[in-house]
């Protein structure tokens, strides 16, 4: 009769745990190349960046959007905190952009490491990684809660 | 038509030859080929047995007089080939969906070539869907719209869809507004039944999209000239009679008639909820009528659910009767004819839609790619006129509301 609150508090000493994880690896940075000269960015630019709506940074520059795998937690957090767009959302609103001709969606890199790499070496291009992955490589122009 | 769409076939194949030097840094030299696709399986029911609801009027059939739950509806299938070298990209789209003669025959829906001159100004050549109301252009990919299908009465009686020549968009911004202009110009040819045909020379056109976080706004305005034979049998017999016989054909007959739509429509869609409104107004100067159209749409978003709601109308800007020639003093065998023609513009004239629908439906994204739909409908024609519905039977009851009911599974890869 004991057993079960014992398994129920576990259980939920588990969740938590489970959701603090999750929370540390979401916490995600918006980077560009070190080289790259694009200062701070609003949340609004990066979304137009990343949904096809704007293809400069602020200042100018030619912009590249790479993504994260399709179903990766990165990329699922990414588009959830910054436009409130579920995957079938973003699914709807690429499928429009490219059976109109308007354009094809951003790059897919495999990973932080494999977006760090790719941002680092092109500074038209900005990605976004989990904050641990950092390096001096990349800089952050936007950290998402 | 036929020609165009042969050249930029040609232009695409050869594109991956020519457009080596247009190459960016950095970016790979072999041109990247990217097949898409889209489309809907649907069933529609309608309650009347006296006309077919249908989503379109260039449909030979529907749901209701021909048989009650109809799959022609809503159901189509579209096929994309997209190549991009650098700054040059082509697309090409065909359709495959109910007909006006009934068949399946796959329409070329784009086909264009498009030159990025620079990262906000970009040139096409070739075909496009016309950019008017909010969503014109990608109205038949349904997995793209809340609803099964956009509202009948705004996007169902479109003169012309298509425009075959050039466009151009720019995309600026304001602050935080982010604004896409787009000017196009072209003529389009297009088979309707039989050899029958519509023609438009001359279309000209704007397009503003103004998007702002969950805010988008767009603006658009197309104007061209109008040819087609539809009812041309009826104007040569009226011509027949005199001077008061050819005004009634030059006020109706779709020669050389310019047609013209405007559009406003907005959207607020922050990702839990969403709300869309447009409104707009065509004309044509003829028997093809002219109406001022509006619609409101709602839905929430609870997990992969996706309830909604939605109201829409359209009424005729023109008169939908016309007493057409007058018979006092035409000897009885001349009356006899005239009271037939008579009646013929007004058969023409009640096909003018005026009509307001009540919908409510349920979205369910059952996977990244598909989306399956229900939804209810309550559509009714108003003033004597038979609404969007088609192949009217002379039982049809004016101002009857028609109750509709729709599944579509909507898929796009």
């Amino acid at each position: 009769m004991r057993a079960p609150p014992i398994s129920v508090r576990r259980l939920l000493a588990a969740c938590a745990l489970a959701i603090a994880a999750a929370d540390a690896s979401a916490e995600l940075v918006v980077v560009v190349s070190s080289r790259s000269p694009v200062g701070p960015l609003g949340a609004d630019q990066v979304a137009a960046i990343f949904l096809g709506h704007a293809s400069r940074f602020p200042g100018g520059a030619q912009a590249l959007a790479i993504d994260q795998p399709l179903g990766a937690p990165q990329r699922d957090g990414f588009y959830r905190t910054l436009t409130g767009k579920t995957p079938a959302l973003l699914k709807a609103h690429w499928s429009k952009m490219v059976f109109t001709g308007r354009g094809q969606p951003p790059r897919e890199a495999g990973g932080d490491a494999a977006v760090r790499r790719l941002v680092a070496e092109n500074p038209a291009m900005i990605g976004y990684i989990e904050r641990e992955a950092l390096d001096p490589s990349v800089r952050a122009v936007l950290v998402l809660p | 038509m036929r020609l165009s769409a042969a050249f930029v076939t040609c232009v695409l194949v050869c594109l991956p030859v020519h457009a080596h030097g247009a190459t960016a840094a950095g970016e790979p030299a072999a041109a990247a080929w990217k097949l898409s696709g889209f489309g809907t399986v649907g069933a529609v029911y309608a309650s009347s047995r006296s006309a077919d609801f249908t989503a379109s009027v260039l449909r030979a059939d529907g749901a209701g007089h021909t048989r009650a739950w109809s799959p022609d509806v809503d159901s189509r299938f579209g096929a994309q080939l997209d190549v991009g070298l650098g700054d040059w990209s082509g697309v090409l789209q065909v359709v495959s969906e109910q007909r006006l003669d009934g068949s399946y025959r796959p329409e070329l829906e784009w086909a264009n070539i498009k030159y990025q001159l620079t990262p906000d100004l970009a040139l096409r050549a070739g075909r496009i869907a016309l950019p008017v109301f909010l969503g014109a252009e990608s109205r038949k990919v349904g997995y793209t719209i809340a609803w099964v299908r956009t509202p009948v009465e705004v996007y169902g009686a479109l003169p012309i869809s298509s425009s075959d020549g050039i466009d151009t968009t720019w995309r600026w911004s304001t602050g935080a507004m982010l604004h896409a202009t787009q000017v196009f110009a072209g003529r389009t040819n297009q088979d309707l039944h039989n050899g029958l045909r519509i023609k438009a020379e001359h279309i000209v056109g704007l397009s503003h999209s103004m998007e702002r976080g969950a805010l988008g706004v767009r603006l658009s305005a197309a104007g061209a000239r109008l040819n087609t034979a539809i009812g041309q049998e009826l104007f040569a017999i009226l011509r027949g009679f005199g001077p008061q016989g050819g005004v009634l054909a030059d006020r109706y007959e779709i020669r050389n008639k310019r047609v013209s739509m405007i559009s406003a429509g907005m959207s607020y869609d922050p990702g839990a909820w969403f709300v869309t409104a447009e409104c707009g107004r065509t004309r044509t100067d003829s028997l093809l009528g002219g109406g001022t159209s509006a619609y409101v749409g709602a839905g929430l978003r609870r997990g992969a659910f996706t309830p909604y709601v939605g109201y829409a109308q359209v009424r005729a800007d023109v008169p939908t009767r016309d007493p057409g020639l007058a018979l006092e003093g035409l000897p009885p065998p001349l009356a006899a004819a005239a009271g037939q023609i008579n009646a013929g513009i007004n058969d023409y004239l009640a096909t003018i839609p005026v009509q307001s629908t009540w919908s409510a439906g349920l979205r369910w994204d059952a996977a990244t790619n598909i989306a399956l739909k229900l939804q209810l409908e309550r559509v009714r024609p108003r003033e004597g006129s038979r609404g969007t519905l088609i192949n009217n039977q002379p039982d049809l009851r004016p101002d009857h509301a028609v109750h509709v009911g729709s599944v579509a599974l909507d898929f796009v890869f």
